[in-house]
């Protein structure tokens, strides 16, 4: 048996189209995996001979086209002969990932496990022709998407992603901490606010060329980033959640390196994986209060194997598909206050220079969100920040402790705590 | 073990809204499971739904879902059933066409709602009327 379990290496591509997007255009969805793989491996300064167990995330086998993803990948990685398989918990899949190459390696079975995962959600081929893709609308990504909710019964129900993850969820804490329209609408704002900051500040980002929100109110015309909000320009999505509140699907793939032996390959600092949780159940079968339970069963296993709390955390990055998760999610891990996040993003301190910095690389919406592959963005976000190496979005001091929570659709939750290793 | 799924829709198509009781720890599972979703006893008997309920709250969409894509607009709420557990369907009854008139009828809730059987495409199912 292995003591620990550290994170040695993360990789990720741009995320954008690979129909538009200069960094991506033309790419397989194997080139795409193979890019964010390599870039994990330089990062840790391992080679693919040293890696002996892979496991890949992919969750719309509609644009990949694949559904044995690990043969077909061991070839491209370099991996051949290599125990590797495809595993999915949709889009928590990569930070699921790490609890499972965790217990490979801490079992002793494995040494260093490569955590890999890929999305393309902007096209799939035509004619099975992986060269020729053709873009897809949103109704028949969501389609697919949509494979995530249960089928039987809830689908057929008038099953809606927007109200039931986004909208409820905002009128449950509204209502629970008894917030106004106007007030939430101004929070919700604020929120966007940050993302579209910290977004501006990732190259890797969606939206990084688009710069803040303040600078894209300018260019529609707007005097104040809230005329912009409250304008046509941004409607309701599904009251009281407004457009921008919601995620924007881009392409693209994420890598991290789990190691048992951390002293042995680079000379960065190794994360160390101190615990993890996994908890599910249906959705959108609410109870009256729009939290899901198993977020907080998730917090408080991961916590408990950790040995912390959520006061301990230096950092946090929660699953933001829909804007209001950062605040609902941000109470449940006892990271802020219950009933005062709304008031934390309105004062501007969830930023990364703020008291309690939140999904500094922006997030679903404003770094983009590649189904199975986000997380893995997320993550490669923490090691950055943890090791010093986030750039001009560097939270400092350096996070020591960090969580990152998310769900997979519908409703996987999965919670990963990391310390910065010595 | 019998089918589930398809006596329930059997029910809807017959005008019967049908729900499980368990007979250990009485709770109500609807649309009803294998199990209890309580406590997860597969000692379930079938139970004839109250119908009654309170709508908690609700909304639109602008991206609906695609089986849904070509019906406009619709309700979307969150229901409490009389006997317990929540329901997330349409509501008949509020207009959605209108955001103040959403946000106006959200400040009201909740308010009582009653079950109905409606063949919507391919399948009898369960919607609330104000």
């Amino acid at each position: 048996m292995a003591k620990r379990a550290s994170i040695i290496g993360v990789g990720a591509t741009k995320f954008g189209s690979v129909l538009e997007t200069p960094e991506l255009k033309d790419k397989t969805f194997q080139e795409l995996v193979a890019e964010a793989a390599f870039e994990a491996m330089d990062d840790a300064g391992i080679s693919p001979k040293e890696i002996d167990g892979f496991i890949v995330g992919n969750m719309l086998s509609h644009t990949s086209q694949i559904y044995s993803h690990a043969t077909v990948l061991g070839d491209w990685l370099g991996l051949r002969f290599k125990g590797g398989f495809h595993f999915d918990t949709a889009c928590s899949t990569t930070n699921t990932g790490i609890g499972i190459a965790w217990q490979m390696v801490v079992s002793g079975k494995y040494k260093n496990v490569l955590v890999v995962a890929g999305e393309i959600l902007s096209s799939a081929p035509k004619a099975y022709n992986p060269l020729d893709r053709e873009a897809i609308d949103a109704t028949t990504l969501w389609g697919w998407t949509d494979f995530g909710v249960d089928h039987v019964y809830a689908y057929h129900h008038f099953y809606d992603v927007a109200s039931a993850y986004g909208a409820f969820p905002t009128i449950g804490y509204m209502k629970k901490n008894h917030i106004s329209f106007e007030d939430m609408d101004k929070a919700m704002c604020a929120v966007n606010k940050a993302v579209r900051t910290h977004s501006a500040l990732n190259p890797k980002a969606l939206l990084y060329e688009k710069g803040t929100l303040e600078e894209e109110a300018k260019r529609e015309g707007f005097p104040s980033v809230e005329d912009y909000w409250k304008s046509p320009k941004n409607p309701f999505f599904a009251w009281p959640t407004r457009l921008l509140s919601a995620l924007n699907t881009a392409d693209g793939a994420t890598a991290i390196i789990v190691t048992s032996e951390p002293e042995k390959y680079n000379q960065k600092m190794p994360i160390d994986v101190l615990g993890f949780d996994w908890a599910v159940s249906n959705y959108p079968w609410y109870g009256e209060d729009t939290l899901l339970p198993q977020d907080k069963k998730a917090f408080e296993g991961a916590y408990k194997m950790a040995g912390i709390s959520g006061k301990d955390l230096n950092y946090l990055y929660v699953h933001d598909c829909m804007q209001i998760h950062q605040l609902t999610l941000s109470e449940v891990a006892g990271y802020i206050p219950e009933g005062q996040a709304w008031k934390y993003a309105l004062d501007g301190k969830l930023l990364f220079s703020g008291e309690k910095p939140l999904n500094v690389s922006g997030g679903r919406h404003g770094a983009g969100h590649a189904f199975e592959a986000s997380a893995g963005l997320e993550t490669y976000e923490i090691v950055k920040q943890m090791r010093g190496e986030a750039g001009p979005k560097q939270i400092k001091p350096y996070p020591k402790i960090a969580a990152q929570h998310n769900h997979g659709y519908g409703m996987h939750s999965a919670v990963t705590v990391f310390r910065a290793g010595e | 073990m019998d089918t589930i799924a398809k006596n329930w829709y059997d029910y809807l198509a017959k005008g019967q809204i049908m729900g499980l009781k368990c007979k250990d720890c009485g709770a109500y599972t609807f649309p009803p499971l294998t199990v209890c979703r309580e406590c997860s006893s597969r000692n379930v008997e079938w139970v004839k739904m109250s119908g009654q309920g309170q709508l908690i709250m609700f909304s639109k969409t602008i991206l609906p879902a695609k089986k849904f894509a070509d019906i406009e607009p619709v309700c979307y709420g969150l229901v409490k059933l009389k006997e317990g557990p929540c329901f997330f369907t349409k509501i008949e009854g509020f207009s959605v066409k209108n955001d103040d008139d959403i946000r106006k009828e959200n400040e009201k809730l909740p308010v009582p709602v009653t079950a109905e059987i409606q063949h919507v495409k391919d399948l009898d199912i369960v919607v609330f009327r104000k």
